[in-house]
This record gives structure tokens, sequence and C-alpha cells, in this order.
């Protein structure tokens, strides 16, 4: 089953200011994704069940008593964001391989930067979904309040980068041989940045720390992000390219 | 296949005596350190090949960049080449940074912000390998490689600061960002000499392995054109 | 003076590091001289196969002419 992606005019015909044809080719990328996922809903359950099965293994693999458990509750939660996060990027990426999406969309008159942009948000929303879903359970699970404001900025921030780099990586790894393998071994050396940034960053929020503390990897993140988003804008046309 | 040219042969001969000579200077001209003995000799070897690396993986992203912007396959051969040769300079400097843990801290590995990059950083290239592996089409080759060593060249330098500025509540035994300054041994002009002498030699040496790499890239490229050529 | 403590003997190490250092360059330079001969003889070998490619397309082009040649004769020799 092709998506269509019907709503993308041709230049010629419309008008619009080429950045209108830009943010509408987005938005069609965007929206046929979720659009798609809200029918099966078979990528976001996935999601959902690897997460919360990666949470029950590390609580057997870190048998803490309540005091320590509070030091690594930062890093729990990134470390499955970031496994659950291959996941996503993986199938979101396969599914347009596989059914021929990519070649759909690239035969569309549109900057390819578009599709960049538009799986991007996309893989974020699926993301943030998942995130928003497993940080309640996370807080019943080990009663610490995890709906900090702070939190949630640096989740969002930190997320951006990690789908910033793994959309362009995973661009790439569903054109080899190797596929769903080669995701991680290529994102996570890459993206560790954003890893030691968000971990230092969810901690000290947790654990209440001062602003100075917590402005620095924050920072960080906002820097990585922007930095990794212009390079991959700038690069995803040689990848997609046939 | 062209013969090697005799620059090339003069180059091979040049490496392995620096290498022989700067080896001499760091075992036998070189003083023994006072606090940590003798280990502190693979520290020379250890510069040496960290700088070099470091240069050819700088060397590489930049190549990256020449390569996506002309789409000459030669630039992707240069990549190959700088990182290749890199990353085996690379692991001498992450073993030798070990070994010298060791008996100065008492660990096999410290975190902290060099070793623990460098450790990152080569994985960051073993993948570039693995990612040109799964693919057989010459141009998606090079441009995947080349598109990844650039994303890998911008993050490694984020990750050191990164950890440089994060990582205070682990024991570091290093303060501030210099190694040397635990167990900080200053210098003796004997010991510059070696220092020196070694980023010189392996300079040399990673220029002659470099080249002699190139040159095999160019035969692996006639080779596979005449592979397609003969099977069509 | 003071007492000074002796200098503890890491030789051990020593030896390792830089034997470590010139197993690891012997290793991928002989890597590179191994892969450069193998590619050498394979460089050969596929030169072998398209000489005689292209010695039997020029054969086999030959041919054709000849082909090409006789039903003509024979009409001018009914003729």
């Amino acid at each position: 089953m092709i998506n269509k992606v019907t709503d993308v005019k041709p230049m010629s015909s419309s008008h619009a200011r080429p950045s209108g044809n830009f943010i509408k080719a987005v938005a069609a990328v965007l929206w046929k994704d979720l659009r798609a996922e809200f029918r099966s809903r078979e990528l976001f359950s996935a999601l959902l069940v690897f997460s919360l099965l990666i949470i029950l293994i590390f609580n057997f693999a870190l048998e803490l008593d309540i005091k320590t458990r509070q030091s690594v509750n930062a890093g729990v939660l990134w470390a499955t964001f970031a496994f659950a996060g291959t996941l996503g990027l993986n199938r979101s990426m396969a599914i347009e391989k596989d059914r021929g999406c990519l070649d759909g969309l690239l035969l569309a008159p549109v900057d390819r930067s578009a599709i960049y942009f538009g799986k991007v948000l996309s893989n974020l929303a699926f993301m943030l979904i998942v995130e928003i879903i497993v940080l309640p359970i996370y807080s019943v699970l080990y009663n610490v309040n995890l709906f900090l404001p702070g939190l949630l900025l640096v989740i969002l921030l930190g997320s951006i980068g990690y789908v910033g780099v793994g959309t362009l990586l995973a661009a790439m790894s569903v054109q080899t041989r190797t596929r769903d393998i080669l995701l991680p071994i290529l994102l996570f050396p890459v993206v560790i940045p954003v890893l030691l940034a968000a971990v230092k960053a969810s901690g000290g929020i947790l654990a209440g720390a001062d602003l100075t503390e917590i402005l620095l990897p924050i920072n960080l993140l906002i820097a990585y992000d922007i930095i990794f988003i212009a390079v991959a804008f700038m690069v995803f046309d040689s990848v997609v390219e046939e | 296949m062209q013969s090697k040219p005799v620059t090339l042969r003069i180059l091979d001969i040049a490496s392995i005596i620096v290498l022989g000579v700067s080896a001499y200077i760091a075992l036998f001209v070189a003083p023994t350190e006072l606090v940590m003995g003798d280990v502190q000799r693979v520290f020379y070897f250890h510069i040496g090949t960290a700088w070099t690396a470091l240069l050819g993986f700088i060397l590489a992203a930049g190549f990256s960049v020449i390569y996506l912007i002309t789409k000459n396959l030669l630039w992707d051969r240069l990549q190959v080449a700088a990182i290749e040769v890199s990353l085996v300079f690379f692991l001498i400097t992450i073993v030798l940074g070990s070994i010298w843990a060791r008996p100065a801290w008492n660990t096999w590995w410290t975190w902290d912000p060099r070793l623990t990059t460098a450790a990152i950083t080569e994985l960051i290239y073993i993948a570039y390998f693995m990612l040109r592996q799964g693919i057989d089409d010459p141009d998606r080759r090079a441009r995947f490689g080349a598109v990844y060593a650039l994303i890998g060249g911008l993050s490694a330098p984020i990750t050191f600061f990164a950890i440089r500025l994060f990582r205070t509540i682990h024991p570091v035994v290093i303060s501030g960002s210099n190694p040397e300054a635990e167990g900080a041994f200053s210098m003796t002009p004997d010991m510059r000499t070696a220092f020196f002498f070694a980023l010189f030699a392996f300079t040399v040496i990673f220029i002659d392995l470099f080249w002699n790499r190139i040159r095999l890239g160019e035969l692996q490229d006639k080779v596979e054109q005449l592979k397609l050529k003969v099977t069509m | 003076m003071f007492f000074q403590e002796t200098t503890p003997d890491t030789s051990g190490y020593m030896i390792a590091g830089y034997t470590i250092a010139f197993v690891v360059m012997g290793l991928y330079v002989l890597s590179i001289y191994l892969r450069n001969r193998n590619l050498s003889q394979d460089l050969t070998m596929l030169e072998e196969l398209d000489e005689t490619a292209a010695e039997t397309e020029m054969r086999s082009a030959d041919q054709r002419k000849k082909n090409l040649m006789k039903p003509g004769d024979k009409k001018q020799a009914n003729l």
C-alpha cells in the first residue's frame, strides 16, 4: 500500500512563495506518516512496549536501594529513550523504502531537505509521544515526579538532537545490506554529546541543582541541535539521490 | 600496476629510519622519569600517534566536504586512506594510553575526557568502515562515507568538550585537561628532544603509509572497474 | 638529605607498550602489502580475461564479415 503524497502541488501551478511550498511539503511528509501510523499503530505500540521492557530490565540489572536509584533515574530514562529511539528510526525509514514511498517523494518537485524535515518531525513526534507515556509510568513505578517543566524541556531538546542525526543516519543505513543493525552502530558514538548533556541536565533538575549547573548542558544541547540539523539539512540530498 | 615512484621508495626507507631513531631516543636518550619510571617512555609514541591520527581525522572531514562538492572519487580514495591509517595509529594511542595508566594510576582505564573521547572516536571510524562495507555502488559508498566522516568528525571534538565540562563528579585523576598533570612530569631538554622527534617521526610515517594506502586504493578501483567490464 | 622514594621499575610496561606499537604498525604494513599483492594478481588475471574477450570479439567480428559476404557471392554465381 503506497501512501499517496497528494498534498504537494507542483510548483508551476501554484504561485505560492517558494517558502510556502517548502512548508507545505514538510507538512505533507509529516502528515503522511502520522496518518499512516494512526491507522495501524504498529510502530507506536512496538515502541511503547519496548520502552517498558527496557525499564523492566534496568530494574533487574541495577538492583538498587531507593537512595542510589535516585541518582540513576536520569540515566535509565535516557538509555531507554536511546534504545527505543533506534527502533523507531529504523522502522520509520524501512517503511519508506519498502513501500516505495521514498521514491515517490523523491519524484515530487520539492526540495529534498523538505523530506528531511518532514521525516525529522514525524520521527520526533513518535519519540515524544512514547516519552510522554513512559514518563508517568516511570514516575509511578519509582515514585519520582518527572513532570518538571525543566525536565520536559531537556527531553524535548535531547530528542530533537537524537532524531535530527538519527533520521539522516537511518536514511543511509536503510540503503545498505546490513540495514537495521547498522543504525545503532552509526548513531550511538555520534550522539553521545546529546546523551551526556541530557543526562547531566536531567539529573541536575531531578536533584534540584543550581540553575547554572543545568544551563550549561542545556546550552550544549541547543548548540548540538542547531549544528547537526544544519549539517544534516545540507547533506541530506547526497543521501537520498539515486 | 605502475611501479612505486622513487620518492615513495625513499620515503619508505626514511620512515623506517626515523621510526628506529625515534625509538632509540625515546628508550635510551631520554632520562627515566622519576615518579613513574620507564613506562613514561611510551608517552612519546603515544603522543606521536595521537597527533597524527587526529590530523588524519580532521583531514578526512575536509575530504568529505570536497568530495560532496566536487563528486570526484579521488577525494573518496584520499579519505579512506586517511581514515584507515588514522584508525591504526589511534588504536596504538589508546593502547599505549591504557598501558601508561596502569602503573601510573593503578587502573587499566580511566574515564577521563581524552581516553574516553579517543575510544568513542575509534568506534566512529570503525562504524565508518562498516557502513562502507554494506554498500556495493562506489558512488553511493563515497557519498555515505563522506557524510558520516563529516558527522563523526564534528561530533568527536564536541564529545571531548562535553565530557570535560560535565564529568566532574567522577574521580578524575586529571586536573584540568592535561593527563601529564597527574604524575606531572616537567620535561627535561632530553625529553623534549624525544617528544618533538617522535612527533616528527610519526608525521613522516603517517605520510608514507597514507601515500601507500592511496596507491592501494587506486589499484582497488582499477580491479573493480575491470571486474565489471569483464563480467558484463 | 631527604629520603627519596626509589623510582618504580615499570620497564615491563614500557616493553609491552613498544612491542604493541611495533606489532600493530607491522601488521598494518603487512596488510597493505598482502592486499596489494592479491589485487595485482587479480589485475593480471582480469587483464588476461579482458584480452581474450577482446580477441574473441575480434574473431567473431571477422566471422560475421565473412558470413555477410558468402550469400552475396552465391547470388552472383547463380546469375
